[in-house]
């Protein structure tokens, strides 16, 4: 079925007239599947979040994430309070009821989850390769360990374990609480990878690279893995997302770290302040719109992502 | 008729017993590996927390006896093991002296039917919906509008669930603000009491489901285009099999079967969502008693309750790979 | 009176770098109960104007222009239908045998259940056991026992029964036309001619027309009443089987029918050179391949029985392995090769145990070891260009001086084989046909210098016009360049023409090994007869016999379980063979 397709520019001479521009754009984008819209979106709205923690720290006072910068529960710019006072530019997100800067808190706190979210996703990652090509590549008992391993390790929900050790220790930090998220979010590129590379190791490109005396590094990093990047940058992405999520989670329950101002902890106190019955909406509504763009880029790079890695999700 | 082969029953049990053994132990190693005397450091901060405390002498001897602190190391691990699977988990240190297994009773159906709602409603339409974006006889405007919907989905349910709550609780007033059923109403089998769950059910499941469909709906989505170019979808067609009849037999229930095995993998992520939306709308289930259990600094209840949540995501996997033999002819006959 | 009619069409695929012509106006016609062959290569479009009767083309193609009429029914004219009444019309009067039997069922479902929803689709609510009566019909018809077969699942068939039950489903509604696409191009010869004639059968019965799409003009020459044969989306040549293959007029014709080797027909090769290259002996006087009572077992399994045989290497020899799937050959390449370890006894190259080596002794088996392998379009990393897979190989073999000298080989190799330099290094693999991969494949293996080069069916997924210069190129790897080849192959025909040893296998156990022209020219095993007379040959005067001669033939195999005698025909130098 698919054969009149993919034959089909040895079969005669393409004839350029007959197709308006904008169907000649849309398949040079199925041509070229990195410069898909998704992708670049995604990537734009990430790189936003990035923006507003660097460029925030240059021209905004981030000393203001701390109690008493301002009034309490001032209402963004022009915007009024309950208590009929307008918002200025001296807090142009308002306050919460101690008088945080809501902007310096975003400057801060959201760079700080993106942190944790990319920083356990690495690390994740890092397991995740190791043990997914010992397991594809050696096969045997290693194999069966890592695998039911990681099936046991994927149904645990990693929030109930960090609520656990967070209620045993404590305030920890940014760092801490990423190597911990970490250790929960390896089971899905091991088997991700796993699978792939048992598909691959009966590839001919690899059979050729055993016949060509590659050695086993050879092959794992030059032959297989180049092959994988697409997979594993859209599992890296989830993952990122993932770790947000949990982290946020964590952070909204109260347990994450108490001295760095987070994303989840802002929304965490405005939520013990009773915010949404005294209608701060600001508050938590300014984090919680900041953190869906931050999940809406990731998706969407996942989205290009994976239409770079399976040509039949691009549709022309 | 159909028989689920040995291999594959004594595979997943395996990993059931796994899983179940290796959570209670990550739950009993944490504590210990922070170096201190769990029932003092227990004790410890419920007073930094909460000022005096009432009875400590005898919570403190209680939470003795739980750790079994006086024994070996092996013996304490081997205890406590052996009360957890009883599901026995001491008592509560914030409402001492109540057993943890009676609080966590009185929580469980209320998570399970939130639980149950969110998740299957979720699935369906998510299927549905990711089916319908690549079906080629799905109307124009369907096809135009899903993907939008789509936007919200990566956002986690408690984001979700405070924009709900805000919009539709403390603006609209549509809804209760919080609570599982009316404050008019006796708990019973009648159909008030059944409506006013539905009620106060329906903005907790619904942030769950709002957020969650899109990734079962771009799940299906590749799964869909998938099957879409396989051959038997293929003869289906040149079998002049009728348009719907060729989704739901040919399309739908092959791509299903990833989407299952997904589910399963999946429960724990989603379980995590729920506990902080029961959370935000103070619904009684297990994620309130966590939450209240950790503002407390209330040690055994946070550990059974995330046993518990652990143990029932294990099962409902379980459950799962039980029903997919014969969902999946291929694996019931040992394909 | 002609059931099909297709009018100038013309079918246009539109990429991004334009509009490609896939069939351009063709015109031809299916008469009533006749069987049309469409042939051409991969890319000729004969798939792309058979499903446009369907009106089923692939995204996005279309019908640029042209009428198609299938005269049974009142508007005949197929592209003027509603979708609805286009649904009516497959199946019930044009049905679709695909090529792909191996997925063409829907694997969760019964196979009687996907007879039903056909009958249904078409005729409403029809009573359950009118049902269950028509559909062990229709599997009777194609030689399956209703009872066994209707309530299993797809997985629970072999391939060639699945194939069975596709053409079952093919012909339950008794259409007027069937378009047959390669239906057997999965399976075995013994197994693609019980099929073939299963269809024939079925068709003649009903009286239908049919379209079988093929590549092979053997198969064609056996199976159909006219050719239709499309070059590049134009019809060349279209009249009775019997024009077509005796005296053909268009020169891509006459390509298409020489290119089928035939036993005992003309050799495609040149003939041998005067003074054939020397292979050298290995330096210690030992062989240069050994096999010492090496079996394989996976599981319970038995994949190879015990054998032993010794190619001394001094004369380079081409030696034939010659099964079908599941004979074990291709477990013989790969222990040959390394990749596996034998269950037990030894494989030894040039008196070392292969899987008994230090590193340098494994580079340097690997450096004399090459092979070319079946698929060529997953022999290439997509990550690289074209080059890496030559010149990676000879750098590490330390074969390089400096990289003018691995350019110059690169060039010199794929100028041996036929190739432009120019046109196909640096590039990547997707810019490259099949052939043209297979033949850097080749290329490579030339520029190593091997001692021996084990190729495990390296033609089978090529165009047929280009079999025949691959196998050249391989032939003269032994020729001109003096390296011995285990070619491995399910193609009888080829191992005759190319190979001065032939083995036969079944089962995992050599049934009969000799010469080529004994074993494969006059065969004495029951199991290597009926190999030879299940292939189809482009002669119209050779019987293939009918489907009951088929079945017979496959209860005769079945019979050949347990441990069959091997008959050896004779021995050549340089090479010794035992079973055991």
């Amino acid at each position: 079925m698919t054969e009149p397709n993919a034959a089909a520019p040895e079969t005669a001479a393409p004839d350029a007239t007959g197709l308006s521009k904008r169907q000649v754009r849309r398949m040079k984008r199925f041509d070229n599947p990195w410069r898909n819209p998704k992708l670049i979106w995604g990537v734009g709205l990430l790189l936003g979040i990035i923006a507003l923690g660097l460029l925030g720290r240059i021209f905004w006072d981030t000393d203001m994430v701390f109690t008493g910068s301002g009034l309490p529960r001032q209402a963004p710019v022009g915007i009024e309070n309950m208590r009929g006072q307008v918002g200025s530019w001296a807090h142009p997100l308002g306050t919460d009821v101690t008088g945080k800067d809501i902007l310096a808190l975003l400057i801060v706190g959201a760079p700080n989850s993106l942190y944790v979210g990319v920083l356990a996703s690495l690390i994740g990652m890092s397991i995740g390769i190791f043990l997914g090509f010992s397991a594809g590549f050696i096969g045997g008992r290693i194999d069966d360990v890592i695998r039911v391993g990681s099936d046991v390790m994927i149904t645990i929900p990693p929030l109930l374990i960090l609520v656990v050790f967070q209620a045993a220790y404590g305030d920890i930090s940014l760092t801490i609480m990423a190597i911990l998220i970490a250790c929960f979010v390896w089971q899905s590129p091991t088997r991700l990878i796993r699978a792939q590379v048992l598909s691959m190791r009966e590839s001919g490109y690899v059979q050729m690279a055993r016949l060509s005396g590659a050695s086993t590094g050879h092959i794992m990093f030059r032959e297989m893995l180049p092959n994988l990047v697409p997979y594993l940058f859209g599992s890296f992405i989830a993952n990122v997302t993932t770790s947000i999520v949990t982290a946020v989670g964590l952070e909204v329950l109260g347990l994450g770290p108490q001295r760095v101002p987070t994303l989840g902890r802002v929304i965490y106190d405005a939520i013990n302040s009773g915010a949404l019955i005294q209608n701060l909406w600001w508050w938590w509504g300014v984090p919680t719109l900041l953190l869906a763009v931050m999940f809406i880029g990731l998706l969407l790079i996942n989205l290009g992502l994976d239409e770079v890695s399976n040509p039949r999700l691009r549709r022309l | 008729m159909a028989r689920i082969p040995a291999s594959y029953l004594t595979n997943r049990m395996i990993t059931l017993v796994l899983t179940v053994l290796i959570a209670a132990t990550l739950i009993w190693i944490i504590p210990r590996l922070s170096g201190l005397d769990p029932a003092s450091a227990a004790l410890g901060r419920m007073a930094a927390g909460g000022g005096s405390v009432a009875n400590a002498d005898q919570i403190l001897a209680q939470l003795r006896e739980t750790f079994g602190l006086d024994q070996p190391l092996l013996v304490q691990y081997l205890l406590y093991i052996k009360n957890t699977l009883t599901l026995d988990f001491g008592l509560s240190t914030a409402s001492f002296p109540t057993p943890v297994s009676a609080m966590i009773a009185n929580a469980l159906p209320w998570t399970i039917g939130l639980m149950l709602i969110s998740l299957v409603v979720t699935f369906i339409i998510g299927n549905l919906l990711g089916a319908l974006m690549v079906w080629e006889h799905t109307p124009r405007l369907w096809k135009a509008a899903i993907p939008v919907a789509m936007v919200f989905t990566s956002v986690p349910p408690i984001l979700s669930g405070l924009l709900l709550m805000y919009v539709f609780s403390t603006q609209l007033r549509w809804f209760p603000l919080s609570g599982p059923y009316g404050l008019n109403v006796e708990p019973g089998w009648t159909i008030d009491f059944a409506g006013s769950v539905l009620y106060h059910g329906f903005l907790p499941a619904l942030s769950i489901v709002v957020v969650t469909f899109g990734f079962w709906a771009l799940g299906m989505r590749g799964l869909m285009i998938t099957v879409q170019g396989e051959d038997y979808t293929t003869l289906a067609k040149a079998k002049g099999l009728r348009p719907r009849y060729i989704l739901y037999r040919y399309m739908i229930r092959n791509a299903i079967l990833p989407q299952i095995t997904a589910f399963a993998l999946k429960i724990g992520m989603l379980v995590a969502g729920q506990v902080l939306v029961e959370r935000i709308f103070a619904y009684p289930g297990m994620g309130k008693l966590l939450y209240d259990a950790i503002l407390t600094q209330d040690y055994p209840v946070i550990q059974g309750v995330s046993f518990v949540i652990i143990l029932m995501t294990a099962l409902a996997v379980f459950l799962v790979d039980l029903i997919y033999p014969f969902i999946d002819p291929r694996i019931r006959h040992g394909g | 009176m002609t059931i099909l009619d297709l009018k100038n069409v013309s079918i246009d695929f539109p990429t991004s770098a334009g509009v490609v012509h896939a069939v351009t106006n063709v015109s031809l016609s299916v008469g009533k109960g006749r069987r049309v062959g469409f042939i051409g290569e991969s890319g000729s479009g004969k798939t792309t104007t058979a499903l446009s009767a369907m009106r089923m083309l692939a995204s996005p193609g279309f019908v640029a222009g042209g009428e198609i009429h299938l005269n049974s029914l009142p508007q005949s004219n197929l592209l003027k239908l509603g979708a609805e009444e286009m649904r009516r019309v497959r199946l019930s009067k044009i049905s679709y045998i695909p090529q792909g039997a191996m997925n063409s069922l829907n694997p969760v479902m019964r196979v009687e259940n996907q007879i039903w929803d056909g009958i249904v689709a078409h005729e409403g609510g029809v009573p359950q056991d009118e049902l269950r009566r028509r559909s062990d019909a229709a599997l009777a018809s194609v030689g399956l026992d209703p009872k066994v077969v209707a309530p299993l699942y797809p997985h629970e068939l072999s391939g060639g029964m699945k194939q069975r039950v596709c053409i079952a489903i093919g012909v339950c509604l008794n259409p007027d036309l069937i378009i047959a696409d390669e239906p057997t191009s999965a399976l075995d010869v013994i197994t693609q001619r019980h099929v073939m004639q299963t269809l024939r059968d079925v068709q003649a019965k009903i009286g239908a027309g049919l379209i079988l799409i093929g590549h092979d003009m053997g198969l064609m020459a056996q199976s159909v009443d006219e050719i239709a044969v499309l070059k590049k989306g134009e019809l060349v040549e279209f009249g009775p089987v019997r024009q077509i293959i005796e005296t053909p007029e268009h020169p891509y014709t006459k390509e298409l029918i020489s290119s089928v080797p035939q036993v005992g027909g003309a050799s495609f090769l040149d003939p041998a050179p005067a003074a054939p290259a020397r292979g050298d002996a290995a330096d210690n006087g030992q062989p240069l391949l050994e096999l010492r009572a090496v079996s394989k077992r996976y599981g319970s399994v038995t994949a190879l029985h015990p054998m032993s045989f010794t190619l001394d290497g001094e004369v380079p020899k081409i030696i034939s392995i010659v099964g079908q799937s599941g004979s074990g050959k291709s477990t013989m390449g790969s222990l040959m090769l390394g990749f596996n370890d034998p269950s037990s006894g030894a494989v030894l190259f040039k008196g070392r145990d292969i899987n008994r080596q230090s590193a340098d002794e494994a580079l340097s088996f690997r450096k004399e070891v090459q092979a070319v392998f079946q698929d060529p379009y997953a022999c290439f990393n997509p990550f690289y260009r074209v080059n890496h897979a030559l010149k990676f190989p000879f750098e590490r073999f330390g074969l390089s001086r400096n990289a003018a000298h691995t350019r110059e080989a690169m060039e010199e190799a794929c100028r041996a084989v036929g190739l432009a330099p120019e046109t196909v290094l640096g590039r990547y693999p997707h810019q490259l046909s099949g052939g043209q991969r297979q033949r850097l494949i080749v290329a490579r293996a030339l520029m190593l210098s091997p001692k021996l080069l084990i190729a495990d069916e390296p033609v089978s997924m090529v165009d047929a016009s280009l079999r025949a210069t691959i196998l050249k190129n391989i032939h003269d790897l032994k020729d001109r360049h003096g390296i011995s080849i285990i070619y491995i192959t399910h193609d009888l025909a080829t191992a005759y023409h190319v190979s001065d040893y032939v083995m036969v296998l079944h089962k995992g156990h050599v049934v009969e090994a000799g010469p080529p022209r004994e074993v494969i020219g006059d065969p004495r095993h029951a199991y290597t007869q009926l190999l030879i007379s299940s292939i189809p040959w482009p002669d119209l005067d050779r019987d293939w016999g009918s489907s009951d001669d088929a079945r017979a033939a496959l209860d005769r195999l079945e019979q050949l379980e347990g441990r069959p005698e091997t008959i050896l025909r004779g021995d050549i130098p340089g090479f010794t063979l035992s079973q055991g």
